[in-house]
């Protein structure tokens, strides 16, 4: 009974999954392929607590839904913008490679990962994907991580003041 | 003994680093006074080599110095060795003191010039070259002295490079010069190839091998003489090399380089004597060349191409007596026609020196008012160019012609050109003095007679008159030290080195020397009656006077044989190979170049996407890699 | 475990990733490309989580809450650039801005 509602489950969330990954490809307006995004995330999330993670995918909806892509529609609203039509058009040779590119791609992560035997997943325990066991690694085994990626963030935060400096010889008035 | 003989061939090399190296710290004067000090201490360790030499037995005199081996093979050895023998001592005492003399004069002639350095770093590098070339040990060392006597020859010609002519000179006298090197060269392969070694004993070695060889070996060292002592066919540089200051063509074209070729030959001798008929063959050479000289310089107007000619005709003698053997005559023939030719170039230089650079003897006359003293040097030194007793040529000449007598019928017939050349010595030598010493001072001389401050007596500086009259001497008592067959040192000292082949009796001496005397006497009565007193015209010849004047189509015919498709050739390759096939090769890669780069550089599209695609698709090959490998 | 298998995910994982290879070559407008980019990273993600449920450790997870750090800054400058662009009235068409052009 169980293992019948986690594959309903999951079926849907993949399914929300990869319809709002095209979505997110296909649409002219920036500001529904920020929505569309929004809702990948969620799907994501939900296919993280399947797989027994449930602080990353409570960080996922946090952090990633609730303040990267918040951001996101910020700028969105704040440049206006319509993008362009992507799939109308004379299609070069650069849509014809990139096609093959991404489905040669697609096909041989296929291949790789078909090939491994990955039958026999670990048991694991309650405490497996907990705040507690993922704050324990974090400040034990992968420390060096952990410092680098505050400081990848602390570069990203003077690299956004920097570029968000108000420069009075680059504005044109405003 | 071997120190001295070290010092006299290296002392003058030095002069020319130091002059080089001091450059324009120096001034002129102290570069000549360098180079004559240089020179003379040359000539007074070869005197000091001459006397040990002189105090041994004659039989041991003959020294070979090696200071290290400069080429050595498995087969071949060849050492940088000098040999000290009578022979090339003597020449070590020519070159070295006439040198310095002559060295001394240019401190007064080139005063003035703004090259001056350059001009004593010329003549000193030109001393150590001929003094390489007369002591060296070995024939590959003389013939690398032979290229260096050359190139100085070449440098000095063209000293005055503003000059085209002086260039076309140098360059003439170079090519001309490689032509005989060339020879020599072929000469010397033949050699190392029969006898595996380029010492002078493989000329005796060379013995066993077949009689064309033997030829073929002496005719290219005699190409070689006659190339570097202008005899004909091999002549026509030397005119032109009178373009040269004219201390330089005393020093190289009169006493020292141009006598190389009858050092070589009496050098040697050797294989020269078991090639008789080249032998008789440079006899021929010298014998046509002493005529024709002495008819060419008849109808010459610059003087310094009268005394040139001059030099060629009295080398032609030199190559007669080496010609039929008679070397120690030769060789001391070489060393009065050094004294009395280098008296004439230097009294000619003080003429032009102060007729303000004027060498054309129609716009001189009557410098014997002007300039009394040169005019008597210059007197005594045509005398001994005749060959009046007792002044030096008297003694050398004359045992020459007394030598051809002596060698049977070939050599009577070299005798009476011998004789007839003595008749045309005297003419022409006498017709220049007269021309330019008697009358009335010209217009031109009037005009332009100046002597410049610090002169003695008016005719010339005091460092430029001293070496003229040092020679001047010389050419008077310089014969004394042989006659004929009463006293001979000077064939003694060198017999040891180059037996003679002939020996003449008492009677064609003496026969020899009366004629010639006479014959010269001739000539000189001719001059004067024609020049001098002007009691007789020059006789009209219109086609010999053309000829003459043509200097007998030689130049004429090397030009059209030679010059001239030579010429043609290079401008045909020049536009038909080098151009289109290795300027156009080279082209063709930097456009090649090019090409790839600005193909490469359309990659750089500037476009994100296309980067992207880039990759995105490096990315899958890579991925399919690693999947294939594992 | 319940439900599917671990390839199941990863399935998915490759899938997302290749949409996003896909816009990322394919579309024209920063932000757009910004937000395939995303898609790309969240990919990555997944099969990451994938494959520590399937070894059981969790350096998997540690990894993945660093990638999202990583994505988050990434995002910041980006979006930082494009609004610089605008202001300086750049067309926010990555085909037109070629100035790098060799």
């Amino acid at each position: 009974m169980g293992n019948v509602v986690v594959w309903i489950v999951w079926i849907g969330a993949a399914f929300g999954c990869i319809a709002s990954g095209v979505a997110v490809v296909s649409f002219r307006n920036p500001f529904y392929s920020a929505l569309a995004l929004i809702g990948n995330l969620g799907s994501l999330a939900v296919l993280y607590l399947l797989l027994s993670a449930e602080f990353v995918a409570a960080a996922q909806v946090l952090v990633y839904a609730g303040a990267v892509m918040v951001m996101f529609l910020f700028v969105i609203a704040y440049l206006g913008g319509e993008a362009d039509a992507p799939f109308v058009g004379r299609h070069g040779w650069q849509t014809v490679g990139a096609i093959i590119a991404a489905a040669a791609i697609f096909v041989e992560i296929i291949v790789a990962v078909g090939e491994s035997s990955l039958s026999h997943p670990a048991k694991i325990d309650a405490s497996f994907g907990s705040p507690a066991e993922i704050g324990r690694l974090f400040l034990t085994d992968h420390l060096l991580a952990f410092e680098v990626t505050s400081i990848v963030l602390l570069a990203a935060a003077v690299g956004g003041v920097v570029l968000g400096h108000h420069s009075r010889r680059f504005d044109a008035g405003t | 003994m071997i120190a001295a003989a070290w010092i006299c061939l290296l002392a003058p090399l030095g002069a020319t680093l130091v002059i080089t190296l001091a450059g324009m710290r120096i001034s002129g004067r102290t570069a000549g006074w360098i180079a004559t000090t240089s020179t003379s201490v040359s000539f007074v360790a070869a005197v000091v080599a001459f006397a040990k030499l002189l105090s041994e037995n004659p039989e041991d005199r003959s020294h070979l110095s090696t200071a290290w081996t400069w080429l050595g093979t498995d087969q071949y050895h060849f050492g940088l060795s000098i040999l000290l023998d009578p022979l090339s001592v003597f020449m070590m005492l020519v070159v070295s003191g006439v040198g310095s003399l002559i060295v001394a004069y240019s401190i007064g002639y080139m005063d003035g010039e703004n090259e001056e350095r350059r001009y004593f770093a010329y003549m000193a590098f030109f001393v150590f070259s001929m003094l390489m070339l007369v002591q060296a040990g070995n024939l590959l060392l003389l013939l690398v002295g032979w290229g260096l006597v050359g190139l100085s020859s070449y440098l000095l010609i063209g000293f005055h490079q503003e000059r085209p002519s002086a260039i076309a000179a140098a360059k003439k006298a170079f090519i001309m010069n490689a032509v005989g090197d060339a020879t020599m060269a072929l000469a010397l392969f033949l050699l190392i190839l029969h006898t595996g070694s380029l010492d002078f004993g493989s000329l005796i070695a060379i013995s066993s091998s077949s009689s064309l060889v033997i030829n073929l070996v002496a005719l290219g060292l005699l190409g070689g003489a006659v190339t570097k002592s202008a005899q004909v066919p091999l002549h026509t540089w030397l005119p032109d090399a009178m373009e040269g200051p004219t201390p330089v063509s005393a020093l190289i074209h009169a006493a020292t380089m141009v006598t190389a070729g009858v050092y070589l030959i009496a050098r040697t001798h050797n294989v020269f004597e078991l090639a008789p008929n080249i032998l008789d063959l440079a006899a021929g050479l010298g014998a046509v060349t002493l005529l024709i000289a002495g008819l060419i310089a008849l109808v010459q107007t610059d003087i310094k191409r009268v005394i040139a000619y001059s030099t060629m005709s009295q080398i032609g003698y030199m190559f007669v007596g080496v010609g039929v053997g008679a070397y120690s005559n030769g060789m001391y023939h070489l060393l009065t026609h050094a004294f009395f030719k280098a008296l004439l170039f230097l009294a000619a230089g003080l003429l032009i020196h102060a007729l303000a650079g004027e060498q054309d003897m129609r716009k001189m006359g009557g410098m014997r008012v002007l300039m009394p003293r040169t005019y008597w040097l210059f007197f005594v030194g045509g005398l001994a160019l005749v060959g009046i007793p007792p002044f030096a040529g008297f003694f050398s000449k004359d045992p020459i012609l007394a030598a051809a007598l002596a060698h049977g019928t070939f050599g009577a017939i070299l005798w009476v050109a011998g004789v007839v050349g003595t008749f045309l010595t005297g003419l022409y030598t006498f017709r220049m003095l007269f021309m330019v010493f008697w009358g009335e001072p010209s217009a031109y001389a009037r005009e332009h007679h100046h002597v410049g401050p610090g002169t003695w007596s008016r005719e010339g500086p005091l460092v430029m008159f001293v070496p003229v009259v040092v020679l001047g001497v010389l050419s008077v008592v310089g014969g004394w030290i042989q006659v004929a067959d009463f006293w001979t040192p000077v064939s003694n000292f060198l017999e040891v080195s180059a037996p003679p082949l002939v020996t003449a009796s008492g009677t064609q001496e003496a026969i020899s020397s009366i004629f010639a005397v006479a014959f010269g006497l001739v000539g000189i009565g001719v001059a004067w009656a024609i020049y001098g007193a002007r009691r007789a015209e020059v006789p009209s010849a219109p086609g010999v006077q053309s000829a003459l004047e043509h200097k007998l189509w030689f130049d004429w015919l090397y030009d059209r044989a030679f010059y001239r498709p030579s010429v043609w050739l290079a401008r045909a390759l020049y536009r038909w190979f080098e151009q289109p096939v290795i300027l156009g090769s080279l082209r063709e890669i930097a456009a090649g170049a090019k090409e790839s780069g600005s193909l490469v550089s359309r990659l750089q599209t500037g476009l994100l996407r296309v980067y992207a695609l880039a990759v995105a698709s490096g990315l899958a090959v890579l991925v399919v890699v690693f999947i294939s490998v594992r | 475990m319940l439900g599917p298998d671990i390839t199941w995910y990863l399935a998915i994982s490759a899938i997302l990733f290749s949409i996003g290879v896909l816009g990322v070559l394919l579309r024209r407008s920063p932000l757009i490309v910004l937000l395939s980019l995303e898609i790309m990273l969240n990919g990555g993600n997944l099969a990451l989580i994938a494959f520590s449920r399937q070894t059981g450790e969790g350096t998997g997870q540690v990894f993945a809450i660093a990638v999202m750090a990583v994505a988050a800054s990434e995002v910041v400058v980006g979006l930082g650039l494009i609004v610089a662009m605008s202001r300086r009235r750049l067309p926010l068409d990555v085909d037109r801005l070629r100035s790098l052009r060799g």
